[in-house]
Order: C-alpha cells, then sequence, then structure tokens
C-alpha cells in the first residue's frame, strides 16, 4: 500500500475530527450567517444588487479559504516541528514531496469542507437573482487555486523556518498583502499601475473573475487570461513547495 | 392717441418679426423628418428579471439613400423623485446598431433585448444620428412599469444563518463528548 494514502487520509479526517478543525469552519459559518443576516432588512434588492451580495458572499468564502490554508499551512511543518512529532514522521518509509502533498491534500479537504459549507449561504443569498450556478463553480475554481498558493506557500515557509508562529505571521503578511489593491478603490485601480497590479495579484484576479461572472455575467473566454495566471501561480508555488520539502530538518 | 398707435404698430412689428424669423425653423423641422423611427414595447406585463425584446424600425421616407445612420437606445426612469438616465451597460448587451445603407422608402427591423434588473416606471426611446444631418431621430417615448420581485427570502436566509453553525455547534460538542471517556479512561 502507498504511504501516501493513510497520510492522506489522517491529514484529511483529523482536521475534521478535531475541534480546533470544526471551530475554525464554525467561525467561518458565523461570519457568513452574520453577512446573511445583514441583507435580510433588504429584500427588494435589483438584481445588480442582488448579484453584488452573492459576490461579495463569495468574496468572503474565498477570503475565508485563503485564511485557513495559511493557518493550515504554516502549521505543517514548524508547528510538528514544534511538538516533536516531525522527526518520528520523517523516519517513517515516506518522503518529504509526499508529505507536503499529504499537507497539501489535507489544506485542500478543509477548503472543500467550507465550500460545502458555503453553498447553502450562496443558495439563501442568490437563488432568486442571477448566476447562482456559474458563481458556485467558479468559487469552488478559483477559491481552490487561492488555497492551493496561499497555503503550498505557508507549506513551504513553515517547511524552512522553525517556529510556526514566525511562519504564520510572514504567511499573513503574504495574505494581507495580496489582499490589500483589492481595498483599493475603482478609481485607483483603473490607471495603468492599478491594472498591472491587479493582473499579477492572484486574489484580485480570483475576485475580478467571481465579479465578472456573477456580476457581468461574462463568459469563460474572458476569464480565460486571469484562471491562467492563477494557474501560473499554482505551479510555481507548486515548485517551491517541492524545492523546500526536498530535504527537511527536524 | 399718436403714442398709442406707435405702441400698436411696434407690437405688430415684433410679432412680425417673430414670425417671419421662426418660420425658417418650422419649415427645417417639417423638411428635416426624412426618416421615422418606431419602437414596439413587448406585449402583457412586465417584471423584474424578465428579458423582453423591443422592436424598432426605421424607414426612410426621403428619396434619397441614407448612408452610416447610427440606432440606439435611451432609457430613462420615470419614478417620482429618481428620473434620471439610465446606463444600459447591464441592462442590455446590444448598446447601438449601425445601418449601413438605407434605401428610400426602406424599413429596417431591429430586436433590442433588454435585462429588467430593477423595478420601477421606465420610459425607452429609440434615437437615430444620419452623419448628414445635425438633428437626431427620436421616436415616440415608450413608457412601461417593471413589477418588483423579492430578490432575498428570510424565510430562505434566516434557517441558513441559524441552521449551519448550530449544525458545527452539535458537531463540536459530539467531538468533545465523544473524547471524555478516552481523558477519564486514560488517567
Amino acid at each position: 500500500m502507498n504511504p501516501l494514502y493513510p497520510m492522506v487520509r489522517k491529514e484529511a479526517i483529523e482536521d475534521l475530527m478535531a475541534a480546533r478543525g470544526v471551530f475554525f469552519l464554525l467561525i467561518a459559518t458565523l461570519v457568513m450567517s452574520a453577512f446573511s443576516v445583514l441583507l435580510v432588512s433588504n429584500t427588494e434588492l435589483s438584481l445588480l444588487d442582488n448579484a453584488e451580495a452573492v459576490y461579495m458572499m463569495a468574496g468572503i468564502i474565498v477570503a475565508l479559504g485563503s485564511l485557513v490554508s495559511v493557518v493550515r499551512g504554516s502549521d505543517g511543518y514548524a508547528g510538528e516541528r514544534e511538538r516533536e512529532t516531525l522527526e518520528p514522521l520523517l523516519i517513517a518509509p515516506i518522503t518529504g514531496r509526499q508529505i507536503a502533498v499529504a499537507k497539501l491534500s489535507g489544506i485542500l479537504f478543509s477548503w472543500l469542507f467550507l465550500y460545502v459549507l458555503a453553498i447553502p449561504y450562496l443558495w439563501a443569498v442568490g437563488s432568486t437573482g442571477q448566476n447562482l450556478l456559474p458563481s458556485l463553480e467558479y468559487l469552488f475554481i478559483t477559491g481552490s487555486f487561492m488555497v492551493v498558493i496561499l497555503g503550498g506557500l505557508s507549506l513551504a515557509l513553515s517547511a524552512k523556518m522553525r517556529s510556526s508562529r514566525g511562519a504564520l505571521s510572514l504567511s499573513l503578511t503574504i495574505l494581507l498583502l495580496t489582499g490589500s489593491p483589492v481595498v483599493l478603490g475603482a478609481s485607483l485601480r483603473q490607471s495603468a499601475v492599478g491594472r498591472l497590479l491587479d493582473l499579477i495579484n492572484p486574489m484580485a484576479g480570483a475576485l475580478n473573475t467571481l465579479d465578472s461572472v456573477i456580476i457581468d455575467s461574462q463568459g469563460f473566454s474572458f476569464q480565460v487570461l486571469r484562471l491562467s495566471i492563477l494557474i501560473v501561480y499554482s505551479l510555481l508555488v507548486t515548485w517551491a513547495l517541492r524545492a523546500a520539502t526536498k530535504r527537511i530538518e527536524p | 392717441m399718436t403714442v398709442c398707435l406707435c405702441k400698436k404698430a411696434c407690437i405688430c412689428a415684433a410679432l412680425a418679426f417673430m414670425i417671419f424669423t421662426a418660420r425658417p425653423i418650422f419649415a427645417q423641422n417639417l423638411s428635416g423628418t426624412a426618416l421615422r423611427v418606431t419602437l414596439t414595447p413587448p406585449a402583457g406585463s412586465l417584471k423584474m428579471g424578465d428579458t423582453p425584446v423591443f422592436r424598432g424600425a426605421v424607414t426612410n421616407l426621403g428619396s434619397r439613400p441614407m448612408q452610416g445612420l447610427i440606432v440606439y437606445l435611451s432609457l430613462v426612469s420615470l419614478e417620482p423623485g429618481q428620473e434620471h438616465p439610465i446606463d444600459l451597460e447591464d441592462w442590455s448587451a446590444q448598446k447601438a446598431v449601425r445601418i449601413e445603407r438605407l434605401d428610400p422608402g426602406a424599413a429596417q427591423y431591429q430586436n433590442w433585448e433588454m435585462r429588467l434588473i430593477q423595478a420601477g416606471r421606465f420610459g425607452a426611446a429609440l434615437t437615430v444620428i444620419n452623419p448628414e444631418e445635425n438633428k437626431p431621430v427620436i421616436s415616440s417615448l415608450i413608457t412601461f412599469e417593471v413589477q418588483p420581485k423579492p430578490t432575498l427570502s428570510r424565510g430562505r436566509i434566516l434557517p441558513v444563518a441559524i441552521g449551519v453553525p448550530l449544525l458545527l455547534l452539535a458537531l463540536l460538542g459530539i467531538i468533545s463528548y465523544s473524547r471524555l471517556p478516552r481523558r477519564y479512561g486514560s488517567s
């Protein structure tokens, strides 16, 4: 039996069965509940306003998924090192890369649970509006890419850093940096520099894809460039993770 | 008496001047409409979310062919207190139509599909610009009412907003409860 399977199973199930994993999901659902309840006061939104609400909900879900992936990723190696459980793992008949694959799969499973929990919220907010199904599809695609990019990067940092706090601080800084251009106003993002930042920033790419699909009802051909950039980032992060986990120090 | 006559003469002269100077404008209005543009609204009532088709027709009533005509749709909100022109960006994919050539007596028809994203009272009109003339030709304003459609329902949101966290809390409780005996057993 490939030793990767029990490792993937452990990473995927352990987090869900642990109180910490469920607690993360609980916080995420409370955030989504609070946003949904805020919308209840206005039941006669225009279709565009309704699409805007679905888009904001989708953006919140991507941000929560990214946050969970950063927290889990930065704990991946450095946390095990601090708890002194990394050494037994390294002497097990499993390579460093297989451990990385298992840990990244665990992060992706966490995202999958969050996504499944988010579906009722998106349905509740957007079922009478427009583009609910495309919003679910593209949320899954863009969210998965963001989780691979940020979770993979956090794992790579965690493999090289001795303290999980240090890895978490650096990963959170990267998350804030990717999120910061998004809070800039539309006028600033229309300038040449703003457009360039939007193009190279994966978080902006994910959110602009959701905006284009949910609000502007644009098809796949409009999303090709942004999705390609997300794919390129995912490949780069996978390569960085592979390089970082080639040789892990206990 | 002479003063009164002078006044009357002045008023008559002013009126004559106004009529004289107004005549060419009136004539231009009549002769300038060699185009006829009409817009027909869809039948039946409309509600938010519908995508009705408005039918436009441009007819050349003149004796010369016309080239490079630009036809576009305009939409205004007629809601009392909120009267304003509406940007068609989110309402219609078709922004303008160019008619390469329209022969005398010929008519060109277009279908203008609109996505009704907001409730309220609206007016729509079709405008034709002939690059050879300095006056656009505008159809009669069509007014229509878009019935509201509730986009958010408390009946859907509240059970989800309350139910999902409760479900996770229950799961958290089950996990904590299932670990209690093991903890006591080991000590």
